[in-house]
């Protein structure tokens, strides 16, 4: 029994080891990634980005394998809600299926329910958060659609004992008490990497408007702040407009063609979430105006836009590997783990910028359309 | 004057005959073989397009076919959960389970009211996700195209149901979603020399397969601008857009390409099918070089069998005619044989008489001759037999007496020159044992006048210095002959008066 007890201990420890530095080796692959995104435009300026296939390719990592883990049940029952019906967070699901059909491939039946309003809203989440709390779900999961809303409903659940956990793009408030985040840890950089292409584009000059997503989702809203940020830095630089368009791709186009009627002579736009970057590009197009336009996503129709230069770059993240982290996160969540060895507290997925020249090869590797 | 044709005529005539007639059947093989090809390639020309619509016609049916094939099991599939008495959404997942096992709808799912996705393992909000979801659901079948990030293409058939409630929640419609991988693996039925693909309306490939090296993966308008005409390609795009099917053919690199289009049904896809013409005109030219090939060995083979043919035949021909000349010497000899022989005796006649005496005068004038000597005999009372006995009993005696001059002369050459008259040459051996021969014959005969036997009376000479001619010679055997037949009368011997 004794040495039973041992032997269990050096083999628990032999595991979490090797999770342990395959997790730091990942971390530091993506940084290495990140670090490398330097090349020029097809103007030959210095940007973000690469035109290099390898580059691209490895914006979105499609091929997933689970960790060795070893779950503890062979069932699991988890509840997603996230901000809104959009196809950003469809790719999201694709990467949380891969995940499932790997656990059941192990003999492990993971259900699961990912829910969402048609319109972005803090209190439809509220509503489904209580919902989901009397139901039985072994972690519940949540995309915050306003972190002053939902935050403290999250600690509410957790001292109630529910195993929460954040995803995608918008982490709790800090201090909030839930589990892990899985998704982008760096919303506040990537608005500042677009904002900065974009005045670099413009020569470090000129005015320009932010098309953000809806009113206190935190992934849109520290885009704006970063990008708010960047133009504060620049004396040449004007912001002349900051609109929310909940994420409606028809009230992006909409708000953008008032901001051309106020001001014609508009140089550019940054777009914060999926949906600001189609519908603008819809209206500038229409417009025929050179407005520059930088924005967020792989929506395939930006990415059309990317490729005939009606955008100027996009910030692509990875939804693929956000949705599989996320169930392999929610498994050991269930299973009592904290953060530390097993899974970070914050697991953070890239952002990718991409250029015209990238974009035929982003819709080859996101939509098999070139 | 008519002229004969001869050997040699016979041989020039049949060896130039067969060499045109070859010649003739090589240069109509070949022409033949140079028509059909150019035939068969005038036909594949106006028949390829034909072949085109049909590929793409079938491909198009075999999609339409798996679709109402999908149809078909949905329904069955909400049959089989209307009838389980299913109360809870995990026993509407295991329901699920089962009928992606038992019909083989991998991506079976139920919508409810709300829009709502239920799958074996998951419930998710479908709005964005799938386009018949995307407004308001109509109530009717839907054919759709999804797009999936990071994935192929998959075809969305949705399907309205009955309303069914289950656990409180309302389930409106049913769907299944078939990767374009396995529609393309179904289609993947014929030759490797053509090509297809699935377009959508605006010229996109839905199905990632090659159209070819040209226009390979890409959208088929982007890759046919400023290779077709302006208006032929204003015209198949909006052929496109209005579901319509239609040829186009092009040229890149100096290589002709045909596509053919063809909508297929309850879908907004296009199969398209391309064939170069190359493949074809390659195809034509190996079926054609195998055909001439074929041809050549087979006037190969009938020209060495047949110059075969004619070395035999002519071998025949001279072994033939060896034979009708041995035949015909032969013939000459028996007929020669029989002009000089005589028929009652068989010893040679007076017509080889005539030809010895002839060739024996000759060499008697060249001096060529040393030892010769003529025997005369006559039989004694052939004409008293013949008279009183008749003519068989006279052709005995003939006979007898022969055989008697012969079994004597036995190095010598008998002649009968007349009814009872027959002569004797003797050279050589024959001529220096004469007068043994003579005595010896005259006993027996002197003996047959007393037994009433055939008597014969012989005179002979041999050839003196003096003698021009044979005649010299024989005339004064003859003498001796006349003399001795008095002789032989007076010892008794039949004597004609």
């Amino acid at each position: 029994m004794k040495y039973s007890f041992i032997k269990n201990g050096i083999t628990s420890f032999v595991l979490l080891a090797a999770v342990f530095l395959s997790s730091c080796s990942m971390a530091s692959s993506r940084i290495a990634s990140d670090e490398g995104k330097v090349s020029t435009d097809s103007e030959g300026e210095a940007k973000t980005g690469s035109a290099s296939t390898d580059f691209v390719s490895s914006a979105v990592d499609f091929n997933h394998e689970l960790d060795q883990y070893k779950p503890k049940k062979d069932r699991y029952n988890f509840y997603f809600t996230y901000k809104t019906v959009h196809p950003w967070w469809d790719a999201v699901a694709l990467g949380m299926e891969d995940a499932q059909r790997q656990y059941l491939e192990r003999g492990i039946t993971i259900t699961y329910e990912y829910m969402a309003p048609d319109v972005a809203s803090a209190e439809d989440q509220k509503k489904r958060l209580f919902a989901a709390k009397a139901g039985d779900f072994d972690v519940i999961g949540v995309d915050v659609a306003d972190d002053a809303i939902i935050s403290p409903i999250l600690d509410e659940m957790v001292d109630s004992g529910i195993k929460v956990m954040t995803f995608s793009s918008s982490d709790a408030a800090s201090g909030c008490k839930r589990i892990a985040y899985v998704g982008n840890t760096h919303n506040y950089e990537d608005g500042k990497d677009l904002t900065e292409a974009l005045c670099k584009k413009l020569g470090y000059k000129g005015k320009v408007a932010i098309l953000v997503g809806s009113v206190g989702a935190p992934c849109h809203e520290d885009r704006a702040k970063g990008a708010k940020a960047t133009i504060a830095e620049y004396p040449d630089m004007e912001i002349v407009a900051t609109e929310y368009d909940m994420d409606s791709v028809d009230l992006a186009y909409d708000l953008t063609m008032k901001i051309l009627n106020d001001y014609p002579n508009l140089d550019g736009i940054i777009c914060c979430n999926m949906s600001n970057p189609v519908g603008a590009a819809r209206a500038i197009t229409e417009r025929g105006s050179n407005t520059v336009i930088v924005g967020m996503d792989h929506d395939q129709e930006a990415l059309h836009y990317l490729k005939d230069g009606t955008i100027y770059c996009l910030g692509v993240q990875d939804c693929y590997s956000i949705g599989f982290d996320t169930i392999q996160t929610a498994v050991k969540i269930a299973d009592g783990n904290k953060p530390g060895v097993l899974f970070q507290e914050k697991t953070d997925e890239a952002t990718t910028v991409i250029y015209q020249d990238d974009a035929s090869i982003m819709l080859d590797i996101l939509y098999g359309d070139d | 004057m008519k002229k004969q044709i001869t050997r040699k005529t016979f041989i020039v005539t049949a060896v130039v005959g067969g060499i045109v007639l070859m010649a003739l059947v090589i240069i109509n093989a070949i022409v033949s073989a140079r028509q059909t090809t150019t035939a068969t390639n005038e036909a594949v020309a106006e028949v390829s397009s034909f072949y085109l619509e049909a590929m793409a016609d079938r491909r198009a049916k075999t999609i339409t076919n798996l679709i109402n094939k999908n149809f078909y099991q949905m329904e069955i599939a909400v049959d089989y959960i209307s009838n389980e008495g299913i109360e809870s959404e995990e026993e509407l997942r295991n329901a699920i389970g089962d009928i992606k096992r038992l019909l083989s709808l991998d991506r079976f799912a139920l919508v409810d009211k709300d829009k709502i996705v239920h799958t074996q393992y998951t419930t998710y909000a479908g709005g964005s996700r799938h386009a018949f979801l995307s407004g308001e659901m109509t109530g009717h079948r839907s054919v759709s195209t999804v797009s999936i990030y990071g994935s192929s293409k998959q075809l969305c058939l949705a399907s309205p149901m009955d309303e069914l409630t289950i656990d409180g929640k309302q389930y409106v419609a049913c769907f299944v979603q078939i990767d374009v991988g396995e529609i393309i693996d179904l289609l993947a039925f014929d030759d490797n020399r053509t090509y297809f693909g699935l377009y959508g309306k605006k010229g996109e490939n839905l199905s990632g397969t090659k159209l070819g090296a040209f226009v390979s993966t890409h959208n088929l308008f982007e890759a046919l601008q400023g290779i077709v005409p302006e208006d032929t390609w204003t015209e198949n795009r909006d052929n496109f857009l209005k579901a319509m099917d239609g040829i186009i053919s092009f040229n890149v690199n100096g290589m002709e390409e045909t596509l053919c289009y063809v909508p297929i049904e309850d879908t907004d896809w296009m199969m398209v099918v391309l064939i170069r013409e190359s493949d074809i005109q390659d195809r034509i030219r190996s079926i054609s070089e195998k055909s001439l090939l074929m041809s050549k060995r087979q006037i190969a083979f009938t020209l060495g069998f047949s110059a075969l043919f004619f070395l035999v035949l002519l071998y025949m021909s001279k072994a033939l005619a060896q034979k009708d000349l041995e035949v015909e010497k032969k013939n000459a000899q028996n007929f020669r044989n029989m002009a000089n022989t005589d028929s009652m005796t068989g010893v040679r006649n007076k017509h080889a008489y005539s030809e010895m005496e002839a060739h024996l005068n000759a060499r008697i004038r060249q001096n060529e001759i040393d030892k010769l000597a003529i025997v005369v005999c006559d039989i004694n009372g052939l004409k008293i037999v013949n008279d009183t006995m008749g003519h068989a009993a006279g052709d005995r005696l003939i006979k007898e007496a022969c055989s008697l001059i012969c079994e004597y002369f036995t190095h010598g050459a008998v002649y009968r020159i007349g009814g009872d008259e027959f002569v004797v040459i003797l050279q050589e051996k024959g001529f220096d044992s004469l007068k043994d021969v003579i005595t010896e014959i005259n006993h027996v005969i002197e003996e047959n006048v007393k037994k009433k036997k055939a008597v014969v009376s012989i005179g002979y000479s041999e050839l003196t210095p003096d003698d021009q001619l044979v005649r010299d010679v024989f005339e004064r055997a003859d003498q001796m002959m006349y003399q001795r037949k008095l002789q032989l009368k007076q010892m008794g011997a039949p004597t004609r008066a």
